[in-house]
């Protein structure tokens, strides 16, 4: 080709056609240069006049061979992609401008996107539930309701199992295990659930009362499985366990407000004795075990000071706390402002 | 333990355990579908991983209108003929062969594997993707590779004949095999013969494999590998002379194999039951003659007997191969029955492939007719279920539905004989594609001669074409039943069927086909008249389809007969519409018959008189005039009549002036009559005296008459 264009001169149309001949291997105008013809060794040319119409002989859609009372279920037996030849409905779908007719089923990419249930019709599924009945044992009898459940099986898993298609038929989403179970129905004491609770930490709602643990680390759902188990058990028996220093927890380290071990009663016992005027010197647990019913509306006030405090200051708890140390104290109640 | 579950239920576990253990120890409690306290799950029903599955597919039961699983449920790719069902499935098989190939070549282009759950590779140990041996590429071994004995276990194990050979090779010239490999070489090699097996994979290979008869001839080689070995060991184990005789023995090297088996018990080795069941088989070759032969079988079992050596159900069966092989006849049937009762005596079950033999020796085709097939069918139906033991069991079915069909020609025995087919899974007994085709042939041979015809519609619906397509000999047996049954919208449906089957070329079925429809054609209703006129129509262009297409080639083409083209007449005439298109194709029938583009002249010249004078009657005078010369050309008796019967419609007259009209000289008649006409007049002078009226004639001109 360089050779040509090295001898190009602008003009010459004869070399010019010469060129192209030599790229093509089709001569278009032979017949106006009968000497330049181009062998045409394929026959390319001959092969393309000669067009033979084919017959081709497809034969009729097999829904239209299908008896009305033929098992659907024998005709489409797993989940497959739309086919309009195998499905005998006469179905439309797609999005058209208003007033036009969705197309109907035959090569219409919509029915194909979107995935369909046709291997799942309800006689479909009571056949199958049937077949696989033999594997099923009986329901326990007692167990007939949701509170049986809850009290005879209180520790629940919860897992998940993905189904998609892909090259690999794991998700790794699968292996997370999480178990839940009641604190209520833990067989614990005071000193016990209080430990657990501080172990558990914020694995514990109370809301729900419910302890939850979850499990990821693992690479399999079984040994993920086993080790929320691992924590449970560790968890309870460590709450039983009472350490030496565990005798060492200061008011400070109390997890509420013990109004009984607290300032308050004791001033308020002190108050009480100073107005029906006695002077007794009392040790700290006698202050401890004083019944304070005695005092007129004295357990209403160790309530509303329990309760600004394990509750926190809210209005509730503070217009607790103003009647009640009013009542206390047989000041005049509180006239609402205006 | 830790919670507060009543102590009722801890009882419970502590029973489960209790089971789960003593089920342990191998005493299986029973299992009991309830549970103890109403509280704890009962013990769970012991299943297979694939238990459910197989539960959920028993569900599904067979789909007449759908193909194979394995073609694609497209119609336009859903095999309609044996030549395509067999291209589609092979050609998918090709490709999977040419995946493997490409595998094999480069290996080390597949070595990676997907790191499943997907996340970082630091645990090399740990890869959920479980590894797949058939996926891996296999080893090439050639003379530069270094073996070791784990890869001869390797290539024994996996039945790489070839390869084994070459390892084997490769070691012996190194360092040596020992005698327990060798055992096992020597084993592979006497079960293939040292012929490489198609691939276990290859289904459709194996499928669609020429089941050519093996041939009964001395196929063991001599001085191969095989024997080489044998030699080579020292000492010779038993096992090594029952592997190395049974060889022999299967590929027919009978008196090698006898006098092996000689050494032997002189040399004091125990031989197995497998080895004389192989000497059994191939008795036969030793001796001429069916008493030398009988002494010799009898001999063979007294000196098992004599070795304290039990027989089986093979043994049976190889006594009964050899004796069908050696004929037919009185006296070998005789042995034949003694031995199956002394076998029944030992309550050793016959097999299929015995009862195989048994067929084979009594129903001869040109013999007796002796009704063994009752009892057998019987025995068979009362069994749980049908296991393939032995490669000649396929052989039970098409024997005992050809039995069915030819010799006793009983339907109520293929009947039966298709039910226990269908049982279960007995099908997969059927065979090969080859078998399958072979059966399905004799059972809708005999249903169509000897069932009521609403069950052979049935049959045939079912069947066809997606389990069993037809062969043409077939066909001409369905196109008779359903003429007899005058069932005329189905014979108009096989002409379609014919196509897409690939039988249409064969002229002689669409002959039977075209006589068929115009026997049964006066008494359908007009929309299935309507039809079969629409098939002729189709038949004649398809024709000439074939025609044009077969110009490049050399083979001529079959030509439909001057018979089946005036059947194709007789059917399209029958409408009264002049503008029905039926009435080109009479045209164009008529213009091959003139033509000479068929083969003979037709049976019944009287139908072309009467579509003549039909046509004429509503206004086609061309085709009337076409027809009429064509009968006088072909010196008809009946073309002098019907001229005069078809001027006579066409001119309006009686036949007495027509006549008349007749004796005229030509050249009075060009004047007065229509071309057509004229052309009809000079047929009739051609049929009176045999030779054309004097002028010229022209005949081209009468078909561009047809438009008045």
């Amino acid at each position: 080709m360089s050779l040509f264009i090295k001898h190009y001169r602008p003009g010459s149309i004869f070399k010019k056609q010469i060129l192209w001949r030599l790229n093509s291997s089709v001569a278009e105008n032979h017949e106006s240069e009968e000497e330049f013809r181009v062998l045409d060794i394929l026959k390319k040319r001959d092969k393309q006049q000669k067009r033979v119409a084919r017959r081709i002989d497809v034969p009729a859609d097999r829904a239209e061979k299908m008896s009305t009372d033929q098992n659907w279920g024998n005709v489409w037996p797993g989940p497959r992609s739309f086919h309009p030849s195998t499905v005998p409905l006469p179905i439309r779908q797609g999005f058209v401008p208003k007033g036009q007719v969705p197309p109907g089923k035959k090569a219409n990419a919509e029915l194909m996107k979107i995935p369909n249930f046709l291997h799942l019709t309800p006689p479909v599924i009571k056949t199958q539930c049937e077949a696989i009945k033999k594997f099923c044992t009986e329901w326990p009898k007692l167990l007939n309701s949701e509170e049986a459940i809850e009290k005879h099986y209180p520790v629940e898993v919860i897992t998940s199992d993905y189904c998609h298609a892909s090259p690999t038929i794991r998700n790794p989403l699968a292996r997370v295990v999480t178990l839940r179970v009641k604190l209520s129905t833990l067989n614990l004491d005071k000193h016990a659930k209080d430990k657990l609770l501080r172990l558990v930490g914020d694995h514990y709602d109370e809301k729900t009362d419910l302890i939850t643990l979850t499990a990821d680390r693992c690479p399999m759902r079984r040994q993920n499985l086993d080790y929320v188990n691992y924590l449970l058990t560790a968890c309870y028996h460590e709450a039983w366990t009472v350490e030496d220093w565990e005798k060492e927890k200061m008011e400070a380290d109390m997890e509420y407000y013990d109004w009984n071990n607290n300032q308050s009663k004791k001033n308020l016992v002190n108050w009480y004795h100073k107005c029906i005027n006695k002077d007794i010197a009392l040790s700290e647990d006698e202050y401890k075990s004083f019944d304070t019913s005695v005092i007129d509306h004295g357990e209403e006030y160790k309530l509303a000071v329990s309760s600004l405090f394990n509750d926190g200051e809210r209005e509730e708890t503070i217009n607790n706390y103003d009647t009640a140390v009013r009542k206390l104290l047989g000041l005049p109640e509180r006239k609402p402002i205006e | 333990m830790y919670s507060t579950i009543p102590i009722q239920r801890q009882w419970a576990r502590l029973a489960h355990v209790c089971r789960a253990l003593s089920s342990l120890e191998g005493h299986k409690l029973p299992v009991g579908r309830k549970s103890i306290d109403g509280i704890s799950p009962p013990l769970r029903i012991s299943r297979s991983p694939t238990d459910i599955l197989q539960a959920l597919a028993a569900t599904v039961g067979v789909d007449p209108t759908a193909p194979h699983y394995k073609y694609h449920d497209d119609p336009f790719l859903i095999p309609q003929s044996n030549y395509r069902k067999r291209a589609y499935a092979l050609s998918a098989e090709a490709g999977r062969k040419a995946a493997t190939w490409i595998r094999d070549e480069q290996a080390h282009l597949f070595t990676t594997r997907e790191w499943d759950p997907p996340m970082k590779m630091k645990t090399p140990y740990f890869n959920a993707d479980p590894h797949i041996d058939a996926f891996t590429p296999r080893p090439i071994y050639n003379d530069e590779s270094k073996v070791t004995e784990e890869d001869l276990l390797y290539t024994i194990n996996n039945a790489l004949l070839d390869d084994a050979i070459k390892v084997y090779q490769l070691l012996a010239a190194s360092e040596g095999v020992n005698d327990e490999l060798k055992l096992s070489l020597l084993q592979l090699l006497c079960f293939y013969n040292e012929k490489e097996p198609i691939g276990a994979e290859w289904l459709e290979e194996r499928w669609f494999a020429a089941a050519t008869r093996e041939r009964q001839a001395a196929t063991w080689k001599l001085g191969g590998l095989a024997d080489k070995i044998f030699a080579s060991m020292d000492p010779k184990t038993p096992e090594a002379y029952c592997t190395l005789i049974q060889g022999m023995a299967k590929y027919y090297q009978a008196e090698r194999a006898h006098a092996f088996a000689q050494e032997a018990i002189e040399k004091g080795v125990p031989l197995s039951t497998g080895v004389y069941n192989s000497l059994l088989s191939c008795v036969g070759f030793l001796k001429e003659g069916t008493a030398l032969r009988i002494e010799a079988l009898k001999g063979l079992l007294t000196e098992m007997s004599d070795q304290g050596i039990s027989p089986n159900a093979d043994t049976l069966t190889a006594c009964l191969r050899s004796i069908s092989a050696w004929g037919g006849g009185q006296i070998l049937q005789t042995i034949a029955l003694q031995i199956m009762a002394e076998f029944k005596e030992l309550k050793i079950q016959p097999s299929l492939s015995a009862y195989y033999y048994m067929l084979c020796l009594f129903c001869k085709e040109r013999g007796q007719r002796i009704d063994i097939l009752t009892s057998i069918l019987t025995d068979l139906e009362n069994r749980e279920c049908l296991e393939a033991s032995d490669a000649m069991d396929t052989h039970f079915f098409i024997t005992a539905i050809g039995v069915c069909s030819d010799h006793l020609q009983d339907i109520n025995l293929a009947e039966r004989v298709h039910a226990l087919l269908m049982k279960d899974d007995n099908y997969k007994l059927v065979g090969d594609a080859y078998k399958e085709s072979i059966y399905y042939r004799h059972l809708v041979t005999v249903t169509c001669r000897h069932a009521p015809f609403e069950k052979t519609a049935q049959l045939l619906d079912m069947l066809i074409p997606n389990i069993y397509v037809p062969e043409p000999s077939v066909m001409e047996e369905i196109i008779k039943t359903l003429e007899v049954a005058g069932a005329g919208d189905r014979l108009a449906e096989v002409w379609s069927q014919l196509v897409v089957f690939g039988l249409a070329k064969r002229i002689k079925i669409v002959e039977q086909l075209l006589n068929a429809l115009c026997q049964c054609y006066t008494y359908q209703d007009d929309e299935i008249k309507e039809k079969i006129r629409n098939a002729a129509a189709d038949m004649l262009k398809f024709g000439q389809l074939i025609e044009e297409q077969n110009e490049n080639r050399r083979t001529p083409t079959q030509q439909l007969s001057a018979t089946a083209l005036a059947n194709i007449i007789d059917l399209c005439a029958d409408v009264n519409d002049k503008a029905d298109p039926s009435w080109e194709v009479v045209g164009e029938a008529l213009g091959r018959l003139r033509s000479e583009q068929a083969v003979g002249v037709p049976d019944k010249p009287e139908i072309l008189a009467s579509v003549a004078k039909k046509a004429a009657n509503i206004g086609k005078p061309g085709i009337a005039a076409t027809a009429l010369t064509y009968l006088a050309e072909c010196g008809f008796e009946e073309a002098t009549k019907a001229c005069v019967e078809t001027l006579g419609v066409m001119l309006n007259r009686p036949t007495d002036e027509v006549q008349t009209l007749l004796q005229e000289p030509k050249s009075a008649l060009v004047a007065s009559l229509h071309p057509s006409a004229l052309v009809i007049a000079e047929a009739f002078h051609l049929a009176k005296t045999g030779a054309p009226m004097d002028s010229s004639s022209s005949d081209s001109d009468s078909d561009s008459s047809d438009s008045d």
